[in-house]
């Protein structure tokens, strides 16, 4: 196991407003009742997908798309969104280590609320065949 | 608590734009194919988001969840029948499970916990 690539590395803070308009069709698409408020995974909209863009588009972290895995993913909440809301997510790569041709990137975001209140924080492991 | 889902390329685009993951290996037949795929696959999100609606119901409301964790262990193509389930596994916490009509496990290691 060595490491590789960009461990650490964190990136600038990302704003995002949870819009009910957007929460609906999304509880829609997963078969949740969008009448039950924000869908708990809606996080891999407002946390992981408001900041995963920021590390597939770091040219050092070199992330060939087409070899991308999303092999485990985990989300604690301190409490849920709620519509109209303005989250705050910062992403970072927590580890980056390639063990026989397999690289595998943690990436971690923390979600925060207007005051700075912990709202989720999100945890993916990425496997990148090399 | 169980909910069975068959996959459709409809629901994936659908989810596709819901969540902004356009990866075209979820949308794009040759794409797919081009990088080792059978074909459009679902996302791990997807399935993930679906395992959530189980385990928000079997938790009594998706505000009480505190953690789901989900590790992606099988492809999901359009067409799989999927089971997904949460099971008790003490106070306060789930085992999930998901898995195809052929018996594979398409989610492994997966859990959940509530207040």
């Amino acid at each position: 196991m060595t490491e590789t690539g960009v461990a650490g590395r964190t990136y600038p803070a990302v704003t995002f407003e949870i819009d009910k308009d957007s929460v609906a069709a999304f509880a829609k698409a997963i078969g949740a009742d969008p009448a039950a408020g924000v869908p708990p995974t809606f996080a891999a909209v407002y946390a992981l997908g408001a900041t995963a863009p920021q590390l597939f588009g770091d040219p050092d972290a070199a992330i060939d798309f087409a070899k991308l895995l999303h092999a485990e993913q985990e989300f604690e909440w301190m409490r849920h969104p709620q519509p109209g809301e303005t989250v705050t997510s910062q992403g970072r790569v927590a580890s980056d280590m390639s063990r026989r041709g397999i690289r595998f990137v943690s990436f971690e975001t923390e979600t925060k609320g207007a005051d700075g209140d912990g709202i989720c924080r999100s945890r993916a492991l990425f496997v990148i065949r090399q | 608590m169980t909910r069975t889902v068959t996959f459709t390329k409809e629901q994936i685009a659908a989810y596709a734009e819901a969540s902004g993951d356009h990866n075209p290996i979820h949308l794009d037949d040759d794409f797919a194919r081009s990088v080792g795929l059978p074909g459009v696959i679902a996302h791990g999100m997807l399935q993930m988001g679906i395992a959530g609606t189980v385990a928000a119901e079997a938790a009594g409301g998706g505000e009480r969840l505190r953690r789901l964790v989900c590790r992606f262990s099988g492809m999901v193509v359009p067409g799989d029948r999927v089971i997904f389930s949460a099971e008790p596994a003490g106070p306060g916490k789930l085992d999930i499970h998901a898995v195809n009509e052929t018996g594979e496990a398409v989610l492994t290691k997966s859990s959940a916990e509530y207040v």
